[in-house]
């Protein structure tokens, strides 16, 4: 599984959706499932995933899934 | 009267100066936080300004700018329930709007509601707060629960909901955590 798909398969897990719903458009609340709880449960998931720590700027920035890969490219994660 | 800033979870809450109040007012009547205010009527300069006095000599209320990294994104105020000066309240309402549309779909609207709450519960030491909400703002309902409030009455127009400390404390921790870390 290369990066990319770590990402989606990480964004379906945390917000309990299907993966096929996961494309780089997908933005926070703009589904039921991706509240803020969920966006924690996310930020947990993407951290574990690719053992990094996000700061906090970076938790907020982090409002779509195209968003939270080129935070991810910021920690030397490679896509 | 002078008031102190309040800071936390990245952003700050200024006291509102008079350079704040037209933006405030632009804010304020667009149709967005016109539909979640109990009056949804537009406001001419004349009437903020009249707004502005009443609320520079009140201790009953406290009023806020937001403010994240360089821009104001929007407002946040305190009111006593009981008439009291807010240092001196037992119940508080307090109210937020984010103005600024690239902020209200975005965790981050969720930290001036921490500043304003931990100010409340642990610096006025306040029992509890509540607040007013149109009972059709699913959304606004499901923001406040995300921060403990449960609802305590409901009637076709506005739902009464009501937050006390440690249940606050329960619902926030990890929101908290995540808005406290390292910044750049």
């Amino acid at each position: 599984m290369n990066n990319q798909e770590k990402l989606f398969q990480a964004f379906a897990s945390a917000l309990n959706i299907e993966l096929n719903q996961v494309s780089p458009e997908l933005t926070y609340n703009t589904i039921a499932e991706w509240d803020s709880t969920a966006h924690m449960i996310l930020i947990a998931e993407i951290e574990g995933v690719f053992d990094v720590m996000l700061d906090t700027d970076d938790i907020i920035d982090m409002s779509s899934v195209a968003k939270a890969q080129e935070i991810l490219t910021r920690y030397e994660v490679q896509f | 009267m002078m008031r102190n800033q309040l800071s936390g979870y990245g952003v700050n809450m200024l006291p509102i100066e008079k350079p704040h109040l037209e933006l405030l007012r632009q804010w304020r009547n667009s149709d967005f936080v016109r539909e979640q205010m109990v009056s949804g009527e537009i406001i001419d300069e004349q009437q903020q300004l009249n707004w502005f006095q009443n609320i520079s000599e009140r201790q009953d209320q406290q009023h806020f700018i937001i403010q994240y990294r360089a821009d104001y994104i929007g407002a946040a105020n305190l009111k006593s329930c009981d008439g009291k000066p807010v240092t001196e309240a037992i119940t508080l309402e307090p109210g937020i709007y984010i103005g600024d549309e690239r902020y209200r779909s975005n965790i981050l609207a969720f930290a001036p509601s921490l500043v304003l709450l931990d100010y409340c519960f642990d610096y006025l030491k306040v029992n509890q707060v509540t607040a007013k909400v149109k009972s059709q703002n699913s959304a606004a309902l499901s923001y406040n629960g995300k921060l403990g409030y449960a609802e305590v009455d409901k009637d076709r127009e506005y739902t009464i909901i009501a937050l006390e400390r440690e249940r606050y404390i329960q619902s926030t921790g990890t929101l908290k955590n995540l808005l406290s870390r390292q910044r750049k």
